[in-house]
């Protein structure tokens, strides 16, 4: 480890003054003898004006070690010895009362999601100022004043009104802005990132990106980048560190870490990382061939002004949620649909799955259905779904035997005496051993229960799969998995499938086709090998470019990925 | 707040009261013996009952009834009691005042108390202190106000103590410490159970409100407890809190019928549980009506302070 530390050292700004140095620092939560430990004899430095990108999957102990920063640790963490020092001051000796006049003044956080680091009942303003009045002891009318500087810096167009407003009335990158203008506010020596980007669209996301990029170099303060998303790392932080289990198994120089990782599990993320160039999918299948399911002319309109809005004059407006899509697939094909949340593509998946009333017509297998309540069993059978989040799409108080066998009897495939040897047969075809059929889906890791509602998908034996965002909630390792999985079993079973993900890079890698949604319309539908041909909607250019390249790595590692681990 | 907002809470409310009456009128009609039969008793004959009916206007069709009674209550006139012979506005008029006493005393009380007993309870969550309010919550919730009730004149009206009179009225110009010594234990009885409710609702708001990220951004600010916890953390848990204490309003209603009746004290669940004994169907009319309009209004104020509490809540 000291050996790392020494050629990081070497290797960055020489002889600026270290802001942040976290020296043989090890936490455990829970008592000494049984507790769990999540940071194991961390070190690091970073200096003046230094990005440092601190890389780890879920669970790792990156967000841990954000807490013990900024000295706001949970009760029944256990710290080792080891320093924090903040340009020298050891913050382990800072009582919790000295610590409120460093928070927020000397170190500043961005967090994830804005909507929820932001307060809904309180002004954008409000939040924002109050930091001012704290630590630089302004009036209410200073701080405002000062307040919409800040925001004006951080891009907001008019930030006098942006500061009167609730977070509600504002868009997940403005409210981003807000936050990072907040944290700039006092001039910190470090911001921590917490996977800043992380909740926002590609394209805002990229926004945010070059804004801390210009606001790194406009006030030269320190940053510690934390993101599980190696590829994004290696854009914005010269230097990176890779956690794991609570323990840096690397760190370097971002080009030659990425060039020449050391560490197996280092190999197995960059591995894992999704390259439009390599293609993983099932060969193209027979183009002539008439498509399975299509949509002609399909509508959605969410909510709407009632009458005694339009007799206020409200200004309450319907949403549409998909306006004139006319999409197909072909059987054996996986068609790739991507767009930002709220372009549409959950909405079409909704209305597919029966969820969703609509206008329009459905053909399905040269049957066509004109309002939700055609949709027959026969149809929801042959087209099944399988949602983001495993945790809410998996009965809880169910077994994964029991889950498994539900499909198998509702559509009466199996005789009962023989369900228990078709759910072994299902986890095998996912890859999970025959004795989780006993388990419950809290037993199982997140990449696990997915396999599960990919097998429940898959024992209806249906014709098409509509997978919603399946890989979104899992971690880059498992994303990987995931999509081979999806893959090999679309191989063995000839189903076609509809994949919706925002994830370009992934889906460039596994579709056939890719369809482009945006407000609700289809803008775009290409064969995948044509993405980057010149004559892409515009839409599709700015999504392509808003996405961060994975980083060039020598050699492309084979070894397998299954290692989701218990 | 949207005037839209605003109209269609205040619809809301008006068809409520409209579908009221109907109920209350249904169930009167329902009930056997009407009003001519009240008035002359058993020994009256078919014929006197039917001239009396005549006379009261009941043979009409029952919308007739239905619409003479709706515009006679508009026009502030409710009727004349059958069995005290006085009208029943000046009746429900008295008791209504006497019960509002009462119950916005206790509704006060509770309020003053019960917020902060929550608040302190989510704030110091785990110690001493959130487990011996959660206790006094539990057996506050457990207990009826009939059990309350008798504990309390044991305790404290009883001849050992006799702080507070064991029930009855003084008018205020009377004897104003007499007066309010009647209502004294009423209230605390009505408020306790209200008090262990509301504390434990509070409490659970204000749990969920402190480990939201928000708070913990608030923190991660360097911002004092005192402010994290005043201007970042109340107002989000106080939405809650008033919907649930405009619910709890609805109890009152119903508590402050068998609280009346053991204290002895003349309001509205008084009157209306005399008015039920006695078949005096006008006064029972009225009762009803008075305590699902109280119920409805509080609704309808709760909807407006939530409004104003959470800017989210105004433009749904």
């Amino acid at each position: 480890m000291s050996e790392t530390n020494n050629q990081t050292a070497a290797g960055s700004a020489g002889t600026t003054p270290p802001i942040l140095e976290v020296r043989d620092y090890s936490l455990t939560y829970g008592g000494p003898e049984q507790g769990v430990k999540v940071l194991d004899d961390i070190n690091l430095t970073i200096r003046r004006g230094e990005t440092l990108g601190l890389v780890g999957e879920s669970g790792s102990g990156k967000s841990s070690l954000a807490w013990a920063i900024m000295r706001y640790l949970p009760a029944l963490a256990t710290e080792s010895d080891g320093a924090i020092l903040l340009s020298g001051e050891n913050l382990r000796s800072k009582s919790q009362y000295q610590m409120l006049d460093i928070r927020g003044r000397r170190i500043a956080m961005v967090f994830q999601d804005p909507s929820m680091s932001l307060n809904p009942t309180l002004r954008l303003g409000e939040q924002l100022s109050e930091v001012l009045i704290r630590h630089r002891g302004l009036s209410l009318q200073q701080a405002w004043k000062e307040g919409e500087a800040a925001l004006a810096r951080t891009g907001i167009t008019r930030p006098a009104e942006m500061m009167k407003r609730y977070p509600h009335e504002a868009s997940g990158g403005e409210k981003q802005r807000v936050v990072i203008a907040t944290a700039l506010a006092c001039s910190p020596e470090l911001i921590i990132f917490d996977e800043p980007t992380t909740a926002l669209d590609v394209i805002t996301a990229r926004q945010i990106l070059q804004l801390f990029e210009t606001l790194r170099e406009e006030t030269d303060v320190s940053a510690l980048y934390i993101s599980h998303d190696l590829g994004l790392v290696s854009r914005i932080a010269p230097r990176v560190a890779v956690i794991h289990r609570g323990v840096i198994v690397e760190q370097g120089q971002c080009a030659e870490v990425f060039r020449d990782p050391r560490e197996a599990y280092t190999r197995r993320l960059l591995a894992a990382l999704p390259r439009p160039d390599r293609w993983l999918g099932v060969d193209q299948p027979a183009t002539g061939a008439a498509p399975l399911l299509e949509t002609q002319a399909l509508n959605v309109r969410y909510g709407g002004p009632s009458l005694l809005d339009r007799i206020t004059g409200s200004a309450k407006q319907a949403v549409d949620g998909a306006i004139d899509v006319a999409l197909g697939v072909r059987p054996g094909e996986l068609l790739g649909v991507v767009g930002e949340s709220g372009s549409g593509k959950s909405t079409v998946a909704k209305v597919l799955s029966g969820l969703q009333d609509f206008r329009g017509t459905v053909r399905f297998d040269g049957r066509g259905f004109v309002r939700r309540r055609d949709f027959d069993r026969r149809y929801r059978r042959a087209v099944q779904v399988i949602f983001q989040h495993p945790d809410s799409s998996l009965n809880p108080r169910q077994t994964i035997g029991q889950i498994l066998s539900r499909p198998l009897k509702l559509y009466g495939l199996v005789p009962a005496a023989q369900r228990p040897a078709k759910v072994a047969e299902l986890l095998e075809k996912v890859l999970l051993p025959a004795d989780y059929a006993r388990r419950y889906p809290h037993q199982l890791s997140g990449g696990e229960k997915q396999r599960v509602a990919i097998a429940r998908a898959f024992a209806a034996q249906p014709r098409l799969v509509i997978c919603d965002e399946i890989t979104s909630s899992l971690d880059v390792s498992v994303q990987a998995s995931i999509a081979r999985l999806m893959v090999g079993l679309q191989a063995e079973t000839g189903t076609a499938c509809i994949f919706i993900t925002h994830d370009l890079n992934l889906v460039r890698q596994l579709a056939h086709r890719i369809a482009v949604m945006q407000h609700g319309r289809l803008v775009d539908l290409f064969d995948t090998p044509d993405a980057e041909a010149p004559e892409r909607h515009p839409y599709t250019r700015a999504l392509l470019e808003a996405v961060t390249p994975p980083p060039v790595v020598a050699e492309a590692p084979v070894d397998d990925l299954e290692g989701t681990g218990p | 707040m949207t005037l839209s907002y605003l109209i269609r809470r205040l619809g809301a409310v008006l068809l409520v009261l409209v579908i009221v009456t109907f109920a209350v009128f249904a169930v009167t009609m329902i009930l056997p013996g009407n009003a001519a039969v009240m008035i002359l008793g058993e020994y009256g004959s078919p014929d006197q009952v039917a001239a009396l009916e005549r006379q009261l206007g009941l043979d009409r069709p029952w919308y007739t009834q239905y619409f003479a009674w709706v515009a006679g209550m508009l026009q502030g006139d409710l009727g004349t009691s059958l069995r005290l012979g006085m009208p029943v506005s000046k009746v429900v008029g008295d008791a209504l005042w006497n019960s509002a006493v009462l119950a916005v005393t206790a509704l006060v009380g509770v309020t003053i108390i019960a917020i902060p007993l929550g608040i302190l309870a989510a704030v110091r969550r785990g110690t001493a202190s959130d487990l011996g309010i959660g206790v006094l919550a539990y057996v506050g919730t457990a207990m009826p106000e009939f059990v309350t009730a008798t504990v309390l004149l044991v305790l404290l009206a009883g001849p050992a103590t006799g702080l507070f009179p064991a029930g009855g009225y003084v008018a205020p110009w009377e004897s104003m410490s007499g007066y309010w010594a009647h209502v004294a234990l009423p209230a605390i009885t009505l408020g306790l159970v209200m008090t262990a409710h509301i504390s434990r609702q509070v409490r659970s708001e204000m749990s969920d409100v402190l480990s939201s990220d928000y708070i913990r951004a608030a923190r991660l600010k360097g911002l004092h407890e005192r402010r994290v916890i005043r201007r970042h953390a109340l107002p989000n848990s106080m939405a809650p809190a008033v919907a649930v204490i405009s619910l709890d309003v609805g109890y009152l209603l119903g508590g402050i019928i068998v609280v009346e009746e053991i204290f002895a004290w003349p309001g509205l669940g008084r009157t209306l549980i005399y008015a039920l004994e006695n078949r005096d169907l006008p006064v029972i009319q009225a009762v009803t009506l008075v305590l699902a309009m109280v119920y409805a209004l509080t609704n309808l104020i709760s909807d407006i302070v939530i409004a104003l509490l959470d800017p989210r809540v105004r433009y749904d």
